[in-house]
Formats: C-alpha cells, sequence, structure tokens
C-alpha cells in the first residue's frame, strides 16, 4: 500500500512539474507561426531545405583513434598474464604493434593525420 | 507568481536589442556600445526590440519584415532616424540625432509588464513557399534525393572543391542586416558544409558616409567576427571618441592579429591599418565574389568584414540577374 502510494505521490508531483512546461508555450500565442520556424539569416532566406549531407572530415582520424583505442583493451589482459608467459607474450605483443605500426605509416602517408 | 518574478529581474537586467543597420548604421550602434543598460545581440532570437538605425533601401523592405517577424514575442520595433513600413501599427519614431536609450528602458519595461502589447506578424502566417510535393510528406517520389517539398528543392549533390567529393551544397541568401557583415550587404551562398562554393551578391553595402570613424567600426566587426567582443566595444568607443590610441597595442596583447593564419594575411594587413585608424589599399582587381570561392565560413565572414566601403563598392557591385530569371520576368510580362 505504501509503494502504491509513492507512485501516486511522485506522478502526481511529475504532472505538477510537467503540466505548465506544456501550458507555458500555449501561452506565448503565435510564437510557432511560420516565420518563427524560419531560420535567422539577417534578414535573407534559404533556397533549399536544411537536410542534407556533409563530410566528417574528422571520419578517418577517429576510426584510428577507435582501433588503437582497442590496441589498449587487449593490453590489459596481456598485462596481467604477462609475467608468468613470459618472453613468449612479449613477443607475440610486439608482433601485433608491429603490424598495428606499419598501419599507422600508412595512415600516415594518406594524410590522415593533416587537419583539414 | 513565477511568471511575475521572472518580468522582475527581465526588467532591471539590459535590454536585449537587435541593431539592423541602415545607412550609417553602424555609427549608431556604437554609440549604444557604451551603454551597459543595452545589450546588443547577434541573433534577432536573443533580443526583445527590433532596432532600425537609419535610412534603408526600397529593397531591404522584405528582409526587414522576415527579421521582424523572427522576433520572439513580447516584441516591439523602434525606428532611429528610419521610416516606418506601413505595417507597423503605433510606431516609436525617434530622431536620428536623439539618444534612444531611455526610449529602449521604458518599452523593454512596457512589454514585460504587458502595458504595451506585442507587435503581430507581418507577414501573412504561412509557408514561406507553397506546397508542391508529390507524397503525403512532400517527399517528392524520388527518395531523399530531389523533390520541392514547400516549393524549395532538396539539396543536391554537387563537386567538392577541396577533395572532389560528391555532396549535398545548399544555397542560402545571408544579410542585408546580418550584423557580422558591412550594413546593407546581403550575398547569395551555396555552400557545402561549412566551404563556399559560389557567392554572389544580392545587394551591395551602402555607401561611404565618410566619417572619420569608419576605419575603427570596421575594425570592431572584425574583432566581433574573432571573438573578442569586450576588444570590439573597445573599438567602438574608441570610434566615438575619434582616438584609436592604445588600441593596437591592446588588440597585440590579445592576440587577435595572431589568430589570423597566414593565408589571411590580407586580412590581418586590413585590421592593422584599421585599428591604427587607416585604410591599408586594395589593388581591388578581383571581385568579391571571387575572392570568397573555396573558402571556409569564417574566414569568408572575416575577409568580407575587412574591406572599406570605397573597396566594397568596386569589388562588390549588385549581381546582374540570371539569364533564367530575366527570361522568366519576360514571359510573366507577355503573359
Amino acid at each position: 500500500m505504501g509503494a502504491l502510494a509513492n507512485l501516486i505521490l511522485a506522478m502526481a508531483v511529475g504532472a505538477a512539474l510537467l503540466l505548465p512546461m506544456l501550458w507555458w508555450p500555449m501561452q506565448l500565442g503565435g510564437a510557432s507561426g511560420q516565420s518563427q520556424q524560419v531560420p535567422f539569416l539577417g534578414g535573407g532566406s534559404q533556397s533549399a531545405h536544411a537536410w542534407q549531407r556533409f563530410h566528417i572530415r574528422y571520419y578517418p582520424m577517429t576510426l584510428l583513434f577507435i582501433a588503437f583505442e582497442m590496441e589498449m583493451m587487449f593490453m590489459y589482459p596481456w598485462a596481467v598474464v604477462y609475467v608468468e608467459t613470459g618472453i613468449k607474450a612479449l613477443a607475440e605483443m610486439g608482433m601485433f604493434l608491429s603490424i598495428l605500426g606499419v598501419g599507422i605509416v600508412y595512415a600516415w602517408r594518406e594524410g590522415v593525420f593533416r587537419w583539414q | 507568481m513565477a511568471v511575475r518574478a521572472l518580468a522582475w529581474l527581465a526588467e532591471r537586467s539590459a535590454t536585449p536589442v537587435y541593431i539592423a543597420c541602415g545607412q550609417d548604421g553602424d555609427a549608431m550602434a556604437a554609440r549604444l556600445a557604451q551603454v551597459p543598460a543595452i545589450s546588443l545581440q547577434h541573433s534577432i532570437r536573443h533580443a526583445a526590440i527590433l532596432l532600425v538605425a537609419g535610412p534603408y533601401r526600397d529593397a531591404d523592405r522584405p528582409a526587414l519584415r522576415r527579421l521582424h517577424d523572427q522576433l520572439p514575442h513580447p516584441r516591439a520595433t523602434v525606428w532611429w532616424g528610419a521610416v516606418p513600413l506601413a505595417e507597423a501599427q503605433d510606431a516609436v519614431t525617434i530622431a536620428q540625432g536623439d539618444h534612444p536609450v531611455a526610449r529602449l528602458r521604458r518599452l523593454d519595461r512596457n512589454l514585460l509588464r504587458g502595458e504595451r502589447a506585442s507587435e503581430p506578424d507581418w507577414l501573412p502566417d504561412e509557408p514561406p513557399n507553397e506546397w508542391r510535393g508529390k507524397g503525403d510528406h512532400g517527399q517528392g517520389g524520388e527518395g531523399m534525393m530531389g523533390g520541392v517539398p514547400y516549393g524549395r528543392p532538396m539539396a543536391m549533390m554537387g563537386e567538392e572543391m577541396r577533395d572532389a567529393l560528391m555532396l549535398d551544397a545548399m544555397t542560402i541568401t545571408i544579410g542585408p542586416f546580418l550584423r557580422t557583415l558591412p550594413p546593407g550587404l546581403s550575398l547569395e551562398l551555396t555552400l557545402q558544409g561549412d566551404v563556399i562554393q559560389q557567392a554572389r551578391v544580392v545587394t551591395p553595402a551602402y555607401p561611404a558616409s565618410g566619417g572619420a570613424s569608419e576605419p575603427l567600426l570596421r575594425a570592431a566587426r572584425m574583432l566581433e567576427s574573432l571573438g573578442l567582443p569586450d576588444l570590439a566595444r573597445r573599438a567602438q568607443i574608441s570610434a566615438m571618441r575619434d582616438s584609436a590610441e592604445g588600441l593596437l597595442a591592446a588588440a597585440r596583447r590579445c592576440g587577435a592579429l595572431l589568430a589570423l593564419p597566414a593565408e589571411l594575411a590580407d586580412v590581418r594587413a586590413r585590421l592593422e591599418a584599421a585599428l591604427r585608424g587607416g585604410t591599408a589599399p586594395d589593388p581591388g582587381e578581383e571581385w568579391l565574389v571571387d575572392r570568397l570561392a573555396g573558402m571556409e565560413w569564417q574566414s569568408a565572414l572575416l575577409r568580407i568584414a575587412s574591406f572599406d566601403p570605397a573597396t566594397l563598392a568596386q569589388i562588390a557591385p549588385a549581381a546582374e540577374p540570371d539569364e533564367d530569371e530575366e527570361d522568366g520576368d519576360e514571359k510573366e510580362r507577355a503573359a
């Protein structure tokens, strides 16, 4: 019974907070007219819709970042078993890192790190 | 209760004003920059009062109407040295020589207390373009590509200047009352992301009035674009006092000149000259629209703001209307 009362109380408080937020814009009257929905361009207007695709130029750098972040994730369990596995673990991680290193060199050559 | 408390607080804060600069509007705006009770906004959506400063051209009337209707309620318009439009009822007019601060404060207070009614729209409450789509949502039947919902085309792909990626280009018109542009200048820009692909002058900037304070006002506009509003205000106040003393040193200390990259060396030279109260020579051979193609938005705004009125008049005259448009007009006349 106590839980139900708490629930009803929470809903009542929620409604008391939310209803004025819904009611408030209605009081402004005309605030959502067509002219108010047009973007501000200093008196100018747009002649095409704003729904468009454009290039995220940091995209290759983001991919590279995610790849190396995942590499760090692999290194945590490796660090745990490193002491008992010894030189074999070191060699395996060396191979893994050198393959990734080739990736960095390639990305560098392709100009991924040049900020556009 | 809460609303009354907000109104009480709002009355005591600075009056948010958007200034639409007509001829000599820049100098008039500088007079307001010294007043802490007035806060000049960069977007009409942040203002309560539209202040039309100085005479405007007939060609700017539609832009003024659009600008007014974007003001949030409660709102009012003040005509400072400008003739009110026919739509403006109960217009508040102030002579160009008078100082409008007291009137603006009173008007703001009356609006907040509800003693003055908010101004109605000047344009009819209908979409700026008519509904011309085929589908239920005006999609035009070609998926995301193409179609003309609400009479405006969807953005279509175009060649990218930097890396030839085919991505959407969007065409917009900015100005003539955008505060970051010289007053009166209106440009039609085709943008891909933030890169300007193509530009066209719709209306030229207002001609120079020959005031000695012009370079400092121009410097203030550039500093504002650089994100240094306090220094910009200082430049405006210096412009009113006709003294550029210490301004260049202050700009150097803020790193305003270093903030301009090497490819904007011409802008840096013009800013330096303007902060000294002079004008850097410009060969003025290349059209403004050609200088803007391929530039990023922020750099382009800085470059436009850096030209003095005489050079701007030379390199950015109003463009000839497109041949298609002319044909259309002739057909309309024939019909």
